[in-house]
């Protein structure tokens, strides 16, 4: 410590000590908060029909669309020390043969920041209510990931069409059956492991309480029967739709 | 000139004696650890991790503040030199050197 170089050294030295057993902390820290997750999530509708992966191929294939209800509160996974969560529903089914997994597909994601993190233009944006707000101040609330006076979290989504359409491998997804539909997460924090769904509790943190429904994939549906708004996917309403990164 | 030159030298070196090295050693382990886990404790108690980070930054900036440049006070206790030598290649009178038993000046 005899000339200002070394003190320099001395103290940037331990302060990457410090830093490091604060952020270690930090990292712990989020077991002492309680997690309470619980959501409710319930097919509205799912149709199958014929169609292709792009617009030059040639082969045909079965897309499932799965229109969902979701009432999720996710709002106790926001601690101090999360940054984000990336919610996504999956549909799942049983495979054709014991030697091959059960094929899992998400249908609709979402990223929800937490109040503190910055500005992102990728992040989720809560449809509001059909009925238009009455003052113009109101809009100041507009793009907020979650709907107006809730809080990180909380995400309530009646009908919504899925963000992409589901087909399987074999290129056949029609009449399969005992599907789930399930949410997951995963909590992004500051500092510290990325934790994903739990549904057993431990500690303080309990598991997920709902958020999954059985359904059937119907048979094919004749193009005729079908209007073409209906098989429309959510194109997502994040902010920077249509000026991609 | 060379006046200035050796005054700016000293402030760049910013030498301080034997005493003023373990004070220095000390102030910056308290005052590093201290900001540590007060950061923690307002990021913790107001639940804003950026509390966390300005303040840890904040102490860490602080440290450097007070440890680094040459202050009077890590300089309270100078360490005197030998007196200078009388003549060419001698010691001062009443001093032997004595390496392995031979006398050696």
């Amino acid at each position: 410590m005899h000339s200002s170089l070394v003190r320099i050294q001395n103290v940037f030295g331990y302060f990457t000590s410090v830093a490091f057993a604060v952020a270690a902390a930090v990292a712990v820290s989020v077991l002492l908060s309680s997690q309470t997750p619980s959501a409710s999530l319930e097919l509205k509708n799912v149709q199958v029909v014929k169609g292709r992966p792009h617009y030059y191929s040639t082969k045909r294939e079965e897309y499932a669309h799965v229109k969902f209800d979701l009432d999720a509160d996710l709002t106790s996974l926001f601690n101090w020390n999360t940054k984000q969560i990336f919610m996504y529903i999956t549909a799942s089914y049983p495979s054709t043969s014991p030697s091959i997994p059960p094929p899992e597909a998400v249908i609709w994601d979402a990223i929800i920041p937490s109040d503190h993190a910055p500005f992102h233009p990728n992040t989720y944006i809560h449809p509001t209510s059909k009925t238009p707000s009455k003052s113009k101040s109101k809009n100041k609330s507009k793009g907020k990931p979650y709907p107006e006076g809730a809080s990180p979290g909380i995400v309530k989504l009646s009908n919504q069409k899925p963000k992409y359409q589901i087909t399987d491998f074999s290129g056949k997804i029609a009449e399969r059956e005992n599907a789930t539909l399930s949410l997951h997460w995963n909590v992004q924090p500051w500092v510290g492991a990325l934790v994903w769904t739990n549904t057993n509790s431990y500690g303080r943190w309990s598991g997920l309480k709902g958020g999954v429904d059985k359904f059937d994939f119907p048979s094919l549906k004749g193009s005729e029967t079908i209007k073409k708004e209906d098989l429309k996917t959510e194109t997502g309403a994040e902010k920077n739709r249509g000026s991609p990164a | 000139m060379d006046e200035l030159l050796d005054q700016a030298r000293s402030i760049y070196e910013g030498e301080i004696d034997f005493e003023g090295q373990r004070l220095a050693e000390t102030i910056s382990t308290i005052l590093l650890s201290i900001s540590g886990i007060v950061a923690f404790l307002t990021g913790f108690i107001t639940q804003n991790i950026y509390q966390t980070l300005y303040i840890g930054l904040g102490g860490t900036a602080l440290t450097f503040l007070v440890v680094v440049p040459q202050w009077p006070f890590f300089n309270r206790h100078p360490q005197p030199f030998l007196p200078p030598r009388t003549g060419r290649g001698a010691l001062a009178e009443g001093i032997s050197v004595e390496v392995d038993g031979k006398k050696v000046s």
